[in-house]
This record gives C-alpha cells, sequence and structure tokens, in this order.
C-alpha cells in the first residue's frame, strides 16, 4: 500500500494521540499537521514492513516536545503551564481526592508531559510497555514507574482513588 | 492482598505471563480488595477510553487529508469510508449510511471471498448473510485463521445485551443482539489490505471498551453465550 494511504488512515488515531497531548483543538491538528509534514519529509527514513504507527507517533511526540520547549524558551507559557508546576504528579496528591471527578481533560492537564504521555500511549492508544518504551526512547522501568504515577494521579483527581 | 499495585496494574495492562494472570483472577474471585482494585484500573481506562472516543471518531479535517491525499486523486473506497463517518455524525439518515456502507462492500469486495453484509431493518444497520452467520455461531477462540469474518471480543454492554465486534475484508464494526438479529451500533471500513488491520484494530477495541459493562467475555462465556441463542439474562 501507498505510504500516504497509511497514513492517513492512520489519521484518526494520530488526532487522538495529539488530542490527549496539546488539549486543545486547533493546537493539536496543528501538531498532527506538522506530523504529517515531517513524515512525509522523512519518508525514506521509514522502512516499509515496520510499523508505520509507532514512527508516526514517535514523530508527533518529539515535535510536541521541541514545541514545548521552544515556548519555554520564548518564555510563552500554555496557559497550563502554571498549573502544572504548582501541582503536577506527586503534587497532585495535595488536591482533594475527586476535586475534578468527571473532568478528564482537567485531569490530564495536571499531569507532567511524561507521565501523559505514557499514560495516553498505554492506557488510551493501548501499546505494550515495550511499544511505549520504544517510541519514547527510554528504558521500560521509565515507562513503568511513569505509568504508575500518572495513574495514580489521576484516579485521585478523577475520585476512582480506594 | 498479595499482589503488589505495580502487578495488579501490569494484570489490567495485559502485561502478565498467563500463569500469573490466572493467579490474580482466582484470588480475585475471594478478594473484594483486589477485586475493587481491578475494578478501579479498569473505571480509569473505560474513563480515558470515553473522553478521547470523539476524536477518534470525529471526521478527519480537510487540512489534514489534503496534505495525503491530492483533491483530484482521491480514490472511491477512501471517499465511501469519508461518506461512512460524516453520515453517522450529522443527523443520522440510516438508509444513507446504508448505502454508503454497501458501496464500500461493492467496491471492497473481492468475488471469490465471502464479504460481510448488511441490511436495513426497522431504519437501523443490521447484519445479514455471512456477517449475521458469524455473529451467531462464530466463537474467537475456534475460528479459522484465514476465516472472512474474524471476530474481536464478545461483551455485554450497558443495556445488557451481547455485543461482538468483527472485522472484515470490506467491514469492521460492534454489532449488538437486538431480538433475533444484529444491529451493527459501530461501523467503519475494513481492511482491503492486510496493512489496514492494525489502525482499525485499535479503533473497534477502543469503541469496544467504551460500551463494554464489565469484562469482555472469556472462551467459556463466549461459546455458553452461543449455545443460549445470545440471549441476555
Amino acid at each position: 500500500m501507498r505510504f500516504e494511504e497509511e497514513l492517513v488512515a492512520l489519521l484518526p488515531r494520530l488526532r487522538r494521540f495529539a488530542r490527549g497531548l496539546a488539549r486543545h483543538a486547533s493546537d493539536a491538528d496543528d501538531l498532527c499537521q506538522a506530523a504529517i509534514e515531517r513524515a512525509l519529509k522523512s519518508q525514506d527514513q521509514w522502512q516499509a514492513g515496520t510499523r508505520l504507527d509507532s514512527w508516526m507517533y514517535r514523530i508527533t511526540r518529539n515535535l510536541w516536545i521541541d514545541e514545548r520547549r521552544a515556548t519555554g524558551r520564548r518564555g510563552v507559557h500554555a496557559p497550563i503551564d502554571e498549573t502544572v508546576t504548582q501541582i503536577a504528579g506527586d503534587g497532585a496528591a495535595e488536591v482533594e481526592a475527586g476535586a475534578l471527578r468527571g473532568d478528564v481533560g482537567g485531569a490530564m492537564a495536571r499531569l507532567p508531559d511524561e507521565q501523559r504521555e505514557v499514560v495516553l500511549l498505554i492506557l488510551v492508544e493501548g501499546y505494550a510497555y515495550r511499544e511505549a518504551a520504544d517510541i519514547l526512547d527510554v528504558p521500560i522501568g521509565t515507562v513503568t514507574s511513569r505509568l504508575a504515577r500518572g495513574r495514580e494521579a489521576l484516579m485521585h483527581l478523577l475520585g476512582e482513588a480506594a | 492482598m498479595s499482589f503488589d499495585p505495580a502487578t495488579v496494574a501490569a494484570f489490567v495492562d495485559g502485561e502478565l505471563d498467563d500463569l500469573t494472570a490466572r493467579r490474580i483472577e482466582r484470588e480475585a474471585a475471594s478478594d473484594p480488595a483486589l477485586a475493587a482494585e481491578i475494578a478501579r484500573h479498569h473505571a480509569l481506562r473505560a474513563e480515558l477510553a470515553a473522553h478521547y472516543a470523539p476524536v477518534i471518531e470525529a471526521p478527519v479535517p480537510e487540512r489534514l487529508r489534503a496534505l495525503l491525499v491530492p483533491g483530484a486523486a482521491v480514490d472511491t473506497s477512501l471517499a465511501a469510508r469519508r461518506e461512512v463517518k460524516r453520515a453517522r455524525f450529522g443527523p443520522v439518515h440510516w438508509g444513507a449510511i446504508a448505502a454508503a456502507l454497501l458501496l464500500g462492500l461493492t467496491l471492497g469486495m473481492r468475488p471469490w471471498i465471502p464479504a460481510a453484509s448488511v441490511g436495513e431493518a426497522n431504519g437501523t444497520i443490521v447484519a445479514e448473510g455471512p456477517l449475521a452467520r458469524a455473529l451467531d455461531t462464530q466463537l474467537a477462540s475456534t475460528q479459522p485463521s484465514n476465516a472472512a469474518v474474524r471476530i474481536g471480543l464478545s461483551f455485554k454492554d450497558s443495556a445488557g445485551r451481547y455485543c461482538r465486534s468483527f472485522e472484515s475484508r470490506s467491514l469492521n464494526g460492534i454489532g449488538c443482539r437486538d431480538g433475533d438479529g444484529w444491529r451493527l451500533e459501530r461501523t467503519m471500513a475494513g481492511q482491503n489490505g492486510a496493512d489496514y488491520r492494525q489502525a482499525s484494530s485499535g479503533e473497534l477495541v477502543a469503541a469496544a471498551a467504551a460500551m463494554m459493562e464489565g469484562e469482555p467475555l472469556d472462551a467459556i462465556s463466549e461459546k455458553a453465550a452461543r449455545d443460549t441463542g445470545w440471549t441476555h439474562r
């Protein structure tokens, strides 16, 4: 099958992943667009027969990280950044349990990037730990510990704590 | 609880070896704390799936598709697929959906392979022919690897109906038992080539997860449900 056709088939999932990363719909589609353009440009680096989805997720995620770093350097903060630095991750425990019941988007936004991307890949996109580790280019132990912390924070915020 | 939290999480994520997974299943039957812990994980997964499902089900914006499909070169199978998606989320015109599906079926059909088939009954899309037969009788655990219609997950939805996800060359979707037939609650274009399988399988699983009440049926309960004609109790 043609490279472009495979990519088209992948678009709905890729948009979901981008939405999870970027939260706002227009930012997410901008991210998708940048990822598609990068993929078309780097097409020769993709080996036919290997998984196009993992490759695309990696491109998308790396572009997102670059974008976050760039806005950070320019001193421009996305609206969620402040909240994130205040109560992200372990700090989420200071927020009242169930404070964001029903607000999955709000709870996800409170996770640090590195926990959110692991949660998205494994709990939303359904990748195995090993596959997520390959996409993110980190050891599998890093994936499992980030997943555990992200998961606990989400359960706490959404009121699913034991 | 004799399992640490990481092991329980890995169980829910499908990352454990069969032996350990079976031990957890057994123990959960008699350990309410463990069962509650597993349920809590499933609840989070279901909540996440439901939150992101609208994104995956929405039509892809033209500006993204246009990067990959130059206007004049839109091939008809893609157009048909897009039509199915659009129709599903606009005002519901079941007849139009049926037409789009049938168009997709015709385009995707290889005459030597029996295709999935659909019909319309009381304004809903229902399974017919080989698809209906597969949903009625085929078990995921025993189906041949080259089956024309492959059954994925079987589960109960919130209304207590039995539902089954299926994949075929021309059509993927989820059918739920309604009276004597199978009402197609979700439909998406099938894999006219094995390469689509990956992407659409993910969508199907996500859709099934969002509809599912409790756990998917295992091989034994799947067979039991079939043998009693998919009547819900």
